[in-house]
């Protein structure tokens, strides 16, 4: 069985989109770390907003999407708020693909 | 013929062509007429779903449902917003629209007459009457030949894909957590799913002249629609063990109802009375004697006359 990885996460977060836009949690800048022991895997991350109305959408859709990922056993999800996200965390093809949705970045 | 009549036609034929109308100096009277009156229903829908929600949104069971409802209700007055801003530009006085009218003018469908009583009854409606949404509006984005109101759209419809995630995903933690939980969302479903079917209005049998589907301001017929939305919703709920009076049949492949079509209802106990078979003419009676909460929806909305801070005195 390949060994389980930062890297692999990452690449599987890739795949996870904001629940109001179509991009990913990464570009976004949302995630601010993953760690990988084995099978665990343990995920800081933020939200846009404190009241972000969509914090269970999304936990549940990365859940769901590391389900899927060969030799992950549990998956932990740490929401911090600090630091604060601010817009200067998407990253280059985050920022891309809000302009090509017309939101000014 | 007259010149107005001929006017009308060569605007249908350049429209069935795929001409996109831009502007208000190329509607002859009759498309903008038809346009202000499915724009005011659009604006009326999405502004009375705003009330209807927030007096439930206290029955969250949490604090995030509690600010996906009150993100929700933000999504929709910026949806009236959106359809008010359209008819203000073909001239219609938004303020007067909002503020200056009596709450039975109102366009919005019947189902938001009625008030929300539970956390079943909020989902549902996220479930079903913003499923309803959904299907209107991507058939006008997909369809229209109003260019103003296509682009316009594209907003509304993410943001309403977010409430329909948020009743569903609700629908199925209800149904899941059994017991009174799922007896209440059946509870729900058993008025609010004829209540939808309801909306769509008119079978096309029955309805003989369609300006809207003429200037194609949309593009589905409401038997069409009807089908759209029940073939999401029926899987939907066989699939998480919950009754619907429809299913689908194999070799027409359309979903049929199991009750005759339309029906009398009973807002006070919000039964429709299934032996109680009525003509279309008396559901439009019952429409036009508005439900129990329209009146207090469209106060909480323009505020009361009596109140220095309420919006209604702001009409100058």
């Amino acid at each position: 069985m390949a060994l389980l990885t930062k890297e692999i996460i990452l690449s599987a977060l890739k795949e996870v989109n904001d629940p109001e836009l179509p991009i990913s949690l990464v570009d976004m800048g949302m995630i601010y770390g993953v760690e990988v022991e084995g099978g665990d895997v343990n995920i800081t991350m933020t939200m846009t907003a404190t009241g972000c109305p969509a914090i269970d959408f999304i936990k549940e859709d990365i859940l769901e999407k590391l389900e899927s990922v060969e030799g992950v056993s549990s998956v932990d999800i740490e929401v911090v708020w600090s630091p604060a996200w601010t817009k200067e965390m998407l990253s280059e093809d985050g920022v891309y693909a809000l302009k090509a949705l017309g939101i000014a970045v | 013929m007259t010149d107005k009549d001929n006017k009308d036609s060569e605007l249908i034929e350049k429209i069935n062509r795929g001409h996109i109308v831009e502007s208000e100096e190329e509607m002859t009277p009759g498309y903008k007429k038809a346009l202000i009156v499915i724009l005011t229903v659009q604006g009326d829908t999405e502004l009375m779903s705003a009330p209807s929600y927030y007096l439930a949104a206290k029955d969250a069971p949490n604090i995030n449902s509690r600010i996906a409802v009150s993100a929700i209700i933000q999504d929709e007055l910026g949806h009236a917003n959106i359809a008010y801003r359209l008819l203000e530009d073909i001239g219609v006085d938004k303020r007067q629209l909002v503020y200056g009218r009596e709450p039975n003018k109102f366009k919005n469908p019947y189902g938001f007459d009625q008030p929300l009583e539970n956390w079943a009854e909020m989902v549902v409606a996220n479930g079903f009457f913003d499923r309803a949404g959904i299907t209107l509006l991507a058939d006008i984005h997909d369809h229209t030949s109003y260019g103003p109101w296509k682009r316009a759209l594209v907003k509304v419809g993410k943001e309403e894909l977010l409430h329909l995630r948020h009743g569903e995903t609700w629908m199925k933690r209800l149904s899941r957590a059994g017991g009174a939980a799922k007896e209440g969302l059946q509870r729900a479903v058993d008025w609010m799913f004829p209540m939808t079917i309801e909306w769509f209005g008119l079978p096309d049998d029955l309805k003989k002249h369609n300006d809207q589907l003429e200037y194609k301001l949309k593009g589905y017929t409401n038997d069409e629609l009807r089908q759209l939305w029940m073939r999401k919703v029926v899987p939907l709920c066989e699939k998480i063990g919950i009754k619907v009076p429809a299913h689908h049949t194999e070799e027409s492949d359309r979903y049929d109802l199991e009750y005759e079509f339309p029906l009398q209802y009973d807002p006070d106990s919000k039964k429709w009375l299934f032996d109680e078979h009525i003509t279309w003419e008396q559901v439009f009676d019952r429409w036009r004697n508005r439900g129990p909460y329209n009146e207090r929806f469209v106060e909480m909305i323009q505020g009361n006359k009596n109140s220095p801070f309420s919006g209604i005195n702001w009409l100058s």
